[in-house]
C-alpha cells in the first residue's frame, strides 16, 4: 500500500506539472510562436537537472518497491507464525553503529551543501577540501553499514530470516548508489585539486554544475536512508 | 547557469560530425544511427523468438513430429518466447527503435540531450542480449519456468533450466533494466528540456506523447522488476528466503523458510501490467499519427487523446493483481483490481473511437502504413473486447490457464503491436533510408500477416472456451477436448508457418529497396510533423542544418479550409500558408 501511495503521488506531482504545462490550450486554435523555455530567459531547469531528478525518481521506485516487498515479507512470516508451521521473522535489533553512520552521513551531505555554496562564492580551496571530505566521509559510511552487519547476534545472522537478509540487502543496495554516485564526486575532487583555473568561466560553471548535482543527489540518498533505518528501527 | 546541449544549439555547428565508420555506425552517438541499432537489435531477437514459437506450436499441432522439442525444451521455447518478446523485443522497438528515431526529429531538436548516454544505452542492451542468448549454450540450458518466473518452482530442483538458465536470465533483466534507464531518461529529458522554439507539450505530435508517457511507465515499473530479479537471484545463488517457503524437494527439506511466492508475484504484476502499457502507449501514439497522414484529416480530439494516454498511464499502475485472481487473494481485493481494470476501458475506448473518427469522411489513402493502422484498429478492438471478459473475476477464474488468455493476449499484446511496427516501419523508411518500400510486396506482407494473424489466434478463444489449458506439452486422450479441437490446433499451426514465412517477404522488402527502391523525396507522405521538414533525407547528424526550426502550428494542420495545399507543416507560420518552403 506505501508503494502505491508513493506511486500516486508522483502521478499526481506529474499531472499537477502538466496542468502548469498550458495543457489546458486547444492548440488547433492558436497560431504563431509560443513563448517556451527558450523566451523566458534561459531554461529554468537545466538539462543534467531534469535527467538527475528523474533518475531519483527511479531510484524512489526501487526503495518503495523494497518497503512494499519488506512489509509483505514480514506478513508472510507473521502468517506462518500464527499457524504454526514457519520460523518467526527475528528482528535484527539495529546495531548502534548504525546511529554513527547515519551522522557520518549527515556530515557528508553538509559538506556538499558547504561545496555547493563556496563554489558560488568562488572559494575553491573550501570547494577542495569539502569534496575530499565528503569522498573520505562517504567510504567511512559504506564500510560502517557493511561492518555494522557483523555486529547483529547470531540466531538473526541466518540466510532464511528474512529480516536480517533484508537489512544486508537494502543497506547493500543504498551503500552501492553511493558508491556509484562516488565515480562522479572523486572526479570532480580530481578536477579541482589538479592546475584549476579558478578565473576560467566555463570551468567554474562546469565545476559548480557537478557539485549542485552531486550535492541533491548526496541529500536524496541522506533520505532514503532515513526512510530505511526508520523501517528497520519500526520493525 | 545555463547549460547548453546539443539538442539546444542554434547557430554555431561546433559538434564534431562523425567521420570515420566506427564513430559513425558503430561507436555513435546519432540519435537515429542508435534508433536503427536498436530496432535491428530488437527485431534480431524477435526473428529467434518466432523461430521458437514455430517449434513448440508444431508440437501442439504435430505432437512428436520434430525430436527437438521434448517436455524440457518445450518449456524452455515456450519461456524465452514469451520473455523475448515481451521485454527484448517490444519495449526496445517502441522505445528504443522508434523512440530514438523520433523524439528529437519529432521535437526539433539536433539530438538526445545526453547522445553518450544513449549510445551506452543501446551497448548494455547488446550486453542483455548475449547473456540472454548465452543461457542457450550453458548445461540445462535456458531456463523454462514460464515468462512469468514464478517461485518456487523457476528455482527449484527439476524446473528446466535451474543451474544456468534461470541466472542467466535474471541477470539478462537487470542488465536490461540499466539499458533502458539511461535511454529512458534520456527521452524525458529531451522531450521536457530541448523542444524548439514554439513546440508546446500541446503541439506535440501523439506519437511522442506516446513515448513520454510509456518512458514514464518504464522508469517506475521496471524497477519491481529489478527488485524482483535480484531477490530471485539472491534466493537462488545463496539460499535467502525471500521467496522460497520451507520445501520438500525429492524427498527432503530444503533450508528455505518463511519465503512468500505470492510476494513475487506482486513485484512481478506490478511491472507486468504497466509493461502492457509501456507497449500499448507508443503504439497508440504512432497509430495516431499514421491515421491522420494517411486519412488527411487532424486527429479527432487531440486533447482528449493526450489525457486519455496520461489517464491510461496512471490507471495502469493500480490493476496489476487482474493477473492474480487465482493466486488466493482476499475477494474484496479482486473486486477492487476488477473495477480499476475494467475502469481503463473508458480512456480506451475514447482513443477507439476517436481513430474511428479522424477516419470518417476523410480522404483515406490505403498506402501501406493505412492498411496497418486500420490492421490495429481490428486487433486492438478484439483484443480489448475479450480483455473485458477476463478482468470480471467470476468469468475470468474457469478461464484463467487456458488459451482463451493466449489468445487475448496475443491479440492484444503480439498481433497489435506489430500492425504498428510495421506501419511505422512502412512510414518512416523513407526518411530512415532515403528510398521507399515496394508497395506490392507489402500489401502482400501485410494481407499475408493480417488475415493469417487472425487465422492463429482467433481458433484459441474457442479452443479456451472447450477449456483447452495452456502450457501442456501433449494432451493425449480426454473427457472434454474433442477430435475437432486437435484440427483446429493443427490448422493454427499451418497459419503460424504461413504468418512466419510473410515476414520473409519484409525483409527481401527490406533489403531490394535499400538497393533498388524508389528514391524517396524529402517529404513523400506530405506530412506537417517536423521529422518531415529536415533539409536532407535521410537526415543528417544535427537533423537540422544550420537553424532549428520554428513551430507554429500543431502537427495535425490537415485539409485546412482556404490553404492551398491539403496541408501545413508544422514550421510554416501563418502569414505563409504555402507548405513549399522549409526555413
Amino acid at each position: 500500500m506505501f508503494t502505491l501511495l508513493f506511486i500516486m503521488m508522483l502521478i499526481a506531482a506529474t499531472v499537477a506539472w502538466f496542468v502548469i504545462q498550458r495543457l489546458q490550450d486547444k492548440p488547433w486554435l492558436v497560431q504563431g510562436v509560443i513563448a517556451s523555455n527558450h523566451d523566458r530567459g534561459g531554461i529554468f531547469f537545466s538539462a543534467p537537472n531534469v535527467g538527475l531528478w528523474s533518475f531519483l525518481a527511479v531510484v524512489a521506485s526501487i526503495f518503495g518497491v523494497f518497503t512494499g516487498a519488506y512489509y509483505m515479507r514480514m506478513d508472510s512470516s507473521h502468517g506462518g507464525v500464527a499457524m504454526g508451521v514457519m520460523e518467526a521473522w527475528i528482528p535484527v535489533g539495529e546495531p548502534l553503529l548504525l546511529w554513527l553512520n547515519t551522522a557520518v552521513l549527515i556530515v557528508t551531505s553538509l559538506c556538499l551543501e558547504g561545496a555547493r555554496r563556496a563554489v558560488t562564492h568562488e572559494a575553491i580551496g573550501k570547494v577542495r577540501s569539502a569534496l575530499i571530505a565528503a569522498c573520505v566521509l562517504t567510504l567511512v559510511f559504506v564500510a560502517g553499514q557493511v561492518y555494522a552487519w557483523q555486529l547483529v547476534s547470531p540466531e538473526v545472522m541466518t540466510r532464511s530470516n528474512a529480516a536480517y537478509t533484508f537489512f544486508v540487502l537494502l543497506t547493500a543496495v543504498h551503500g552501492l548508489h553511493l558508491i556509484g554516485g562516488l565515480f562522479v564526486l572523486t572526479r570532480a575532487a580530481a578536477r579541482v585539486s589538479r592546475d584549476f583555473d579558478v578565473d576560467s568561466k566555463p570551468a567554474m560553471a562546469a565545476i559548480g554544475q557537478t557539485v549542485g548535482l552531486c550535492a541533491t543527489y548526496w541529500h536524496f540518498l541522506l533520505l532514503v536512508w532515513a526512510g530505511i533505518f526508520a523501517l528497520l528501527l519500526t520493525s | 547557469m545555463a547549460y547548453v546541449a546539443i539538442a539546444d544549439r542554434d547557430h554555431e555547428q561546433d559538434h564534431h560530425d562523425p567521420d570515420t565508420f566506427l564513430t559513425k555506425y558503430v561507436w555513435s552517438q546519432d540519435h537515429k544511427v542508435i534508433g536503427i541499432q536498436y530496432g535491428s537489435l530488437a527485431i534480431f531477437t524477435g526473428v529467434v523468438a518466432l523461430i521458437l514459437s514455430l517449434m513448440f506450436r508444431t508440437q501442439i499441432g504435430f505432437p512428436g513430429a520434430l525430436e527437438a522439442v521434448t517436455p524440457y525444451t518445450y518449456y524452455q521455447f515456450v519461456t524465452m518466447h514469451g520473455m523475448i518478446m515481451v521485454v527484448y523485443m517490444l519495449t526496445a522497438l517502441f522505445l528504443g527503435g522508434f523512440g530514438n528515431f523520433l523524439v528529437p526529429l519529432m521535437c526539433g531538436s539536433r539530438d538526445m540531450v545526453f547522445p553518450f548516454l544513449n549510445m551506452l544505452s543501446v551497448w548494455v542492451f547488446l550486453l542483455s542480449v548475449i547473456i540472454l542468448m548465452a543461457s542457450f549454450f550453458v548445461p540445462g540450458g535456458p531456463t523454462g519456468a514460464g515468462w512469468t518466473l514464478y517461485p518456487p518452482q523457476a528455482i527449484a530442483e527439476g524446473t528446466p533450466g535451474v543451474d544456468g538458465g534461470i541466472v542467466l536470465m535474471l541477470l539478462s533483466l537487470a542488465v536490461f533494466i540499466v539499458a533502458f534507464t539511461m535511454g529512458g531518461l534520456n527521452y524525458i529529458t529531451t522531450i521536457l528540456q530541448a523542444r524548439c522554439r514554439g513546440m508546446t507539450l500541446m503541439r506535440m505530435p501523439l506519437s511522442i506523447w506516446g513515448i513520454f508517457v510509456a518512458t514514464i511507465l518504464g522508469l517506475l515499473a521496471f524497477p519491481a522488476l529489478l527488485v524482483a530479479a535480484i531477490m530471485m537471484l539472491l534466493d537462488r545463488l545463496i539460499g535467502t528466503s525471500f521467496f522460497m517457503p520451507a520445501l520438500l524437494t525429492l524427498g527432503e527439506a530444503t533450508d528455505t523458510r518463511g519465503g512468500s511466492p505470492i510476494l513475487f508475484q506482486h513485484l512481478f504484476w506490478f511491472f507486468g501490467h504497466p509493461e502492457v502499457y509501456i507497449v500499448a502507449l507508443p503504439a497508440f501514439g504512432i497509430v495516431s499519427d499514421l491515421l491522420s497522414v494517411h486519412a488527411r484529416k487532424n486527429i479527432f480530439g487531440y486533447r482528449l487523446m493526450v489525457w486519455a494516454i496520461v489517464a491510461i498511464g496512471a490507471l495502469s499502475f493500480v490493476v496489476w493483481a487482474h493477473h492474480m485472481y487465482v493466486s488466493g487473494m482476499n475477494p474484496y481485493f479482486g473486486f477492487f483490481f476488477a473495477t480499476t481494470t475494467l475502469i481503463i476501458a473508458v480512456p480506451t475506448a475514447i482513443k477507439v473511437y476517436n481513430w474511428t473518427c479522424t477516419l470518417w469522411r476523410g480522404d483515406i489513402h490505403f498506402s501501406l502504413p493505412m492498411l496497418w493502422a486500420i490492421g490495429f484498429i481490428f486487433t486492438f478492438i478484439h483484443g480489448g473486447l475479450t480483455g473485458l471478459f477476463l478482468g470480471n473475476v467470476t468469468v475470468d477464474l474457469p478461464l484463467s490457464d487456458t488459451y482463451f488468455v493466449i489468445g487475448h493476449f496475443h491479440m492484444v499484446m503480439g498481433l497489435s503491436p506489430f500492425m504498428v511496427v510495421f506501419g511505422g516501419i512502412y512510414h518512416w523508411f523513407p526518411k530512415m533510408s532515403g528510398k521507399m518500400l515496394n508497395d506490392t510486396l507489402g500489401k502482400m506482407h501485410f494481407w499475408l500477416t493480417f488475415l493469417g494473424g487472425y487465422c492463429v489466434f482467433l481458433p484459441m478463444h474457442y479452443l479456451g472456451l472447450l477449456g483447452m489449458p495452456r502450457r501442456y506439452f501433449f494432451y493425449g486422450e480426454t473427457q472434454f477436448i474433442p477430435d475437432s479441437a486437435t484440427s483446429v490446433n493443427e490448422a493454427i499451426t499451418v497459419a503460424a508457418f504461413v504468418v512466419s514465412a510473410a515476414q520473409l517477404i519484409f525483409f527481401i522488402n527490406l533489403f531490394w529497396s535499400l538497393r533498388y527502391g524508389k528514391k524517396a523525396d524529402s517529404n513523400p507522405w506530405r506530412a506537417t510533423s517536423l521529422e518531415w521538414q529536415t533539409p536532407d533525407t535521410p537526415a543528417k547528424h544535427g537533423n537540422w542544418g544550420h537553424h532549428l526550426p520554428v513551430v507554429h502550428r500543431w502537427a495535425y494542420d490537415y485539409s485546412v479550409p482556404g490553404a492551398k495545399e491539403d496541408f501545413i507543416p508544422q514550421n510554416v507560420p501563418k502569414s505563409d500558408e504555402n507548405p513549399g518552403s522549409v526555413h
